[in-house]
């Protein structure tokens, strides 16, 4: 936050005072520019001059929208230095370090290389791997490119060696990125939406250039590949799985348009909050999307006739399963979810409604059961404190019934959890 | 919401207690504090922050551990043995205290609480750790971030942190088995 320096020097009037406040007000007064900038003025953005304030800001903005920071800066690491460890299962990976330092970053490519190894994957000395999302960025135009790499080029050279990844072999042999890009990597990805408006099409540059949704939305293919005939249909790479957003996805489980913009802006909606990978992305990149990319993504999302949301099915369950996991909320979840599961503000989301309960794959509300859910600090004053695991606490026939008591009531979806599904993901919590 | 009552039965404080009919969904604080005149327990947060609220749960094998009495519903504890800060001190026959628990007496000498407010939770969960260490010896170079894990996520607004720090200490050191190179 960069008010009180703001304040120090805005003795010499109370107009710049006000004027930074409401800037604050604005939720990042420095992006307000750049929000204006990459509202989709092409012209413009083509005219900003090389190594300008303007394109600096530009590159800032971008910078955040297409999410460098989730793999290139570390929680207590110095901004894109690298070090956030991405798992696959071909191994580990670590975000490079891309700050200006002339060993260890990208302080001796030209804005040529740094085109090159967005649009092809290629580097100065090497082949990246995909879990560098050049798959998606291919597709950002050469004037963005310069402007993220003006920015970067700005920022502090940190002098930390870029750790190498970890992987099995043959994934260990860089050169086969050379064969794995001739069929895999493609100029555009595969639309799971239809539209045509200018909306759409901003959307459709802001989630696949930029946002690279598609890189844990999409399922993957046995070599890795984004499998495009499946797009945004979901994927569970991670512990928590990344959820099916194509339009059907997003209205079977009650997104509106509205709700969407406000969750990317501020990480809770309705249908509940950012958790798992998801969370991060809200703080580091969605929240900074001007209001008007905001409604591009969404547009581009759901489609230029975005279809009604789906209101929640009437599910007949067995009673007497439903009562045992009704017992069960009552005596763990009720004191912060709520009894009819209404949530309570600041301290837990709703379960009436929720996504999560909402999605007929169970995996990620028996997730969220078993390991917990950080305390979270969304953007501005919202927040919701930790979630306790309950993997300790209740065995798997019981949250099989506090599932089925959650899908049926709240998610209208059928009672049909068992405890060997529970067992399944208990077990495979270890290699996560 | 339609009130639902369910009878409770449960141990607390080494004493069966019920069948009490209680409204489904009561939240253990105020089944101890509303049905049973065990005001001891403080409600602070009611979200399962502060953890003055805090009770002990004794585990059949032997274990204990803490719950938060303002997030947990009485029903949790169906046919379970709970302490809460009542069950500490010694009483004779007339109930009245004749002698205070270890950690309890500590508190007292090094002035730990203020407004004690969340001393009932930290009474608790000191004797928890107290507890656990006599399951689990520590390494006296591992018992400053013993103590510190096991208190850290009570709250004190009067910041008594240091004075409870040292009177657990205290009575770590001064209670035979509790770390493996005492002297």
């Amino acid at each position: 936050m960069t008010t009180p320096r703001y304040l120090r020097t805005a003795l010499s009037g109370l107009a710049l005072l006000t004027a930074t406040l409401l800037a604050a007000c604005d939720g990042g007064s420095s992006s307000a520019a750049a929000s204006a900038q990459a509202a989709g003025q092409v012209a413009d953005k083509n005219a900003v001059k090389p190594g300008s304030a303007d394109q600096i800001a530009l590159g800032r903005y971008l910078t955040k929208a297409a999410d460098c920071a989730a793999c290139h800066t570390t929680a207590t690491g110095a901004p894109f230095a690298g070090g956030v460890e991405l798992a696959s299962p071909f191994g580990k990976f670590y975000g490079s370090n891309i700050t200006p330092d002339k060993e260890h970053g990208i302080g001796k490519w030209s804005a040529d290389q740094f085109y090159k190894a967005l649009h092809d994957g290629v580097t100065p000395d090497k082949h990246l791997y995909p879990a560098m999302p050049y798959t998606s960025y291919r597709s950002m135009t050469r004037a963005d490119t310069d402007a993220i790499y003006a920015y970067l080029m700005q920022q502090k050279p940190v002098a930390v060696p870029t750790r190498a990844p970890d992987l099995s072999f043959p994934y260990n042999m860089r050169f086969g990125m050379m064969f794995w890009n001739v069929p895999f990597l493609k100029d555009q990805l595969a639309d799971a939406s239809t539209g045509k408006s200018a909306m759409w099409q901003r959307g459709q540059y802001l989630s696949n250039a930029l946002g690279h949704c598609a890189e844990c939305h999409t399922p993957r293919g046995a070599f890795g590949q984004l499998d495009l005939s499946k797009s945004l249909t979901g994927s569970a790479l991670g512990r928590v799985a990344a959820p099916n957003i194509t339009p059907a996805g997003l209205a079977a489980v009650g997104w509106t348009a509205p709700d969407l913009q406000t969750f990317f802006a501020t990480g809770i909606a309705p249908q509940g909050s950012a958790y798992g990978e998801m969370f991060p992305v809200v703080h580091l990149s969605t929240q900074y999307l001007s209001k008007d990319d905001l409604t591009a993504v969404t547009t581009y999302l759901m489609g230029d006739q975005p279809l009604p949301p789906q209101p929640i099915k009437t599910i007949n369950a067995d009673a007497m399963e439903l009562d045992a996991g009704k017992r069960l909320y009552t005596a763990v979840c009720a004191g912060c979810h709520g009894f009819q599961g209404d949530g309570k503000p600041h301290v837990a989301v709703a379960m009436k409604g929720n996504s999560t309960v909402r999605n007929a794959d169970p995996h990620n509300l028996i997730v969220a059961m078993l390991d917990g859910i950080e305390a979270q600090k969304f953007p501005g004053t919202e927040s919701l404190q930790d979630m306790p695991g309950f993997a300790g606490q209740l065995n798997d026939k019981e949250l099989a019934q506090l599932s089925n008591f959650l899908r049926a009531t709240w998610g209208g979806q059928p009672a049909s959890i068992t405890a060997d599904q529970i067992k399944a993901l208990r077990l495979s919590a270890a290699a996560h | 919401m339609s009130m639902t009552i369910h009878p409770i039965t449960m141990h607390i404080n080494g004493k069966p207690v019920g069948p009490v009919p209680v409204p489904e969904g009561i939240m253990m604080i105020d089944f101890l504090h509303e049905y049973l005149d065990l005001t001891g327990s403080r409600l602070g947060c009611g979200q399962g922050i502060c953890r003055a609220c805090v009770v002990i749960l004794d585990q059949p094998d032997g274990t204990s551990e803490e719950v938060r009495s303002c997030i947990t519903g009485a029903h949790f504890f169906e046919g379970k043995k709970v302490r809460t800060v009542e069950g500490h001190a010694q009483r004779n026959e007339q109930g009245e205290v004749v002698a205070l628990s270890p950690i309890q007496q500590k508190f007292l000498e090094h002035y730990s609480f203020q407004c004690g407010y969340c001393t009932p939770g930290f009474v608790n969960a000191a004797t928890v750790l107290v507890e656990k260490l006599k399951r689990q010896p520590v390494t006296k170079a591992q018992l400053d971030d013993t103590i510190t894990e096991g208190l850290n996520d009570h709250i004190c607004r009067c910041t008594g942190y240091v004075r409870y720090f040292e009177a657990v200490k205290e009575v770590v050191l001064s209670t035979p088995g509790l770390v493996k190179d005492a002297k």
